[in-house]
């Protein structure tokens, strides 16, 4: 598969090396779109998974509407426990008046040297037609939290 | 020595549309996923309490989702034609 979920597993490195600050005053996070299929920019695909280490323009959406290169920034919530479980959150994230055809996302520190944190499979493509895309993040709990640590 | 179990990462629900924003309908759903999580090892009468409870939650955000827009057009309108447009005031009010 040429997208696959998972966390990157240069960010679990990075952790202990102090790399990644999802503190609300902390680094900038930056989600970005792509495509397979040769959908991507430049008829590019997208091959992303654990061993992705850095945000990459191969099989990226192409500019539409209010979707740029590099993706859009999120919002962060600061981390909390749940339980023993360690989580952190993001506002959902909407792309306006956009075309877009994406099957997955990568989430990045836009502040440390564009450094991946995780893959995001949306497992089928999700179109927007001169429309709004939007990406919803999960419940920020123990089960569901889209970054947790247990 | 210490053991970090697992790290991971959840999954995304995406909400397109096409030709303009989202719909009432799919806004409250968003809302409701957000505000309603059901495990999949809850007890069945469980369960059902907690869809129930959803769906009446997501038919209250969908009535009030339609009037906060049609409130905010409302003030639009007004805005509109006091400062004189009124055709403009009138494409809004047949949105």
């Amino acid at each position: 598969m040429a997208i696959a979920q998972a966390m990157c597993t240069t960010f679990k490195k990075e952790l202990m090396l102090g790399t990644h600050n999802f503190a609300t005053n902390g680094n900038t996070f930056r989600l970005a779109l792509y495509a397979e299929g040769s959908g991507g920019k430049s008829s590019t695909t997208a091959t992303l998974g654990a061993a992705t280490t850095a945000y990459t323009t191969t099989g990226e959406v192409a500019n539409s509407g209010s979707y740029t290169a590099g993706g859009g920034e999120l919002t962060k919530v600061a981390p909390t426990n749940a339980g023993t479980t360690g989580i952190t959150d993001f506002a959902d994230i909407s792309f306006t008046t956009a075309t877009i055809t994406a099957m997955g996302a990568l989430i990045y520190n836009d502040t440390n040297s564009n450094a991946g944190v995780c893959v995001l499979d949306f497992t089928s493509n999700k179109t927007s037609t001169s429309g709004t895309f939007t990406v919803q993040f999960p419940t920020a709990d123990a089960s569901n939290a889209i970054i947790r640590i247990a | 020595m210490f053991n970090v179990g697992v790290s991971q990462a959840g999954s995304v629900n995406i909400m397109t549309s096409d030709k303009g924003g989202l719909t009432n309908e799919q806004i409250a759903d968003l809302a409701v996923d957000k505000i309603v999580s059901i495990s999949d090892e809850a007890p069945a009468h469980i369960r059902q309490q907690a869809n129930q409870f959803r769906e009446h939650l997501k038919k209250v955000m969908y009535y009030y989702l339609l009037l906060a827009r049609s409130e905010e057009r409302g003030s639009i309108i007004q805005v509109l034609e006091s400062s004189g447009h009124k055709e403009m005031a009138e494409y809004i009010r047949r949105l």
